[in-house]
């Protein structure tokens, strides 16, 4: 696993895991103000499908945008994050966010752009939820040397 | 009632169209929560002081915030509810009131500042375009809306694009 320094292109950043909960689905719905029963009412999303209550689009985000935050600190910047979810997660499920540098480019002076793409997934089964890709302004002294090359 | 060719034709002749909604000042409480409702635990979402040692006025909203709200009013009447619970007539425009399914399918962000609580929002909505696609569940369209977040000098905040499907 890398941290902040050596990076390039392959290195893979240390996982994070969110546990979540019916409660912390409900309380991102509150803060949201997200009306969508699909995330508090069991009935309505069995009826459409689903074995539980979904974790929203929104908190898959939520966990992705933490994730990269978390790691880049106060000397780094996200700069831009997308996000595809692929399968659905449900109230109570753990799930991991994990993090691979796809390519280095040369930033403004001193810096660089780390392109990294993300994985989420659902621990108990291990099936991929979320993909997505992230966008992140770092110092040049994080790279590996020659990372630009 | 699934998506048809109505619900599709009725999407359609929303693209291009630009919504635009004052969404008022993000405050502190609201920032704060969403920060405790994901889990955040940087001071930096939660404790002023700390912000304005690193030079900002307030603290500082999660970076998907602004995004992540789906709705900025004090919400709809509930005759103006779909099934689904989502609202009818602010959250998806083009989506009729009744009889369709709404899933996210995904996002892509552009950070171009961060928000500090107390800043003024406006967000500029257009729905960019919409494509049916088979699922196992029948016709399901894909319905891209870009977002534009703006503050009160309309300096960009956030830009983003995203998915919700149909069904």
């Amino acid at each position: 696993m890398t941290t902040h320094h050596e990076l390039q292109a392959g290195s893979v950043l240390a996982p994070q895991t969110n546990q979540t909960s019916i409660t912390q689905v409900f309380r991102y719905s509150a803060a949201t103000w997200n009306t969508h029963r699909i995330h508090y009412d069991k009935e309505y999303a069995l009826k459409e499908g689903y074995p539980d209550v979904l974790v929203q689009s929104h908190l898959h985000g939520a966990f992705l945008t933490k994730y990269c935050t978390e790691w880049a600190g106060r000397e780094a910047r996200l700069a831009d994050l997308s996000l595809r979810v692929r399968r659905f997660a449900t109230a109570g499920e753990s799930l991991t966010v994990q993090g691979t540098v796809r390519e280095v480019r040369p930033g403004d002076e001193g810096r660089a752009w780390l392109d990294l793409e993300l994985v989420e997934t659902r621990d108990s089964d291990g099936e991929v939820c979320v993909e997505g890709t992230a966008t992140l302004d770092v110092p040049l002294t994080w790279l590996a040397e020659g990372a630009l090359s | 009632m699934a998506v048809d060719d109505s619900v599709r034709e009725a999407l359609e002749r929303e693209v291009g169209v630009e919504h635009v909604e004052e969404l008022g000042e993000v405050s502190a409480t609201l920032t704060r929560r969403y920060a405790a409702a994901v889990g955040e635990r940087d001071p930096i979402y939660h404790d002023a002081e700390y912000a304005r040692a690193l030079g900002f006025a307030n603290v500082l909203a999660p970076a998907n915030f602004l995004p992540g709200v789906i709705c900025w009013t004090e919400g709809a009447p509930y005759d103006r509810l779909r099934e689904d619970g989502t609202e009818a007539d602010t959250h998806l425009p083009g989506v009729p009131a009744q009889g369709v399914r709404v899933m996210g399918g995904g996002e892509e962000m552009h950070f171009t500042r961060p928000v500090v609580a107390g800043t003024v929002v406006t967000r500029r909505t257009v729905l960019l375009d919409v494509t049916p696609r088979e699922s196992r569940q029948g016709l399901m369209l894909v319905a891209r809306y870009a977002d534009r977040y703006l503050d009160d000098t309309d300096d960009e905040l956030l830009r983003s694009v995203r998915t919700v499907l149909l069904r």
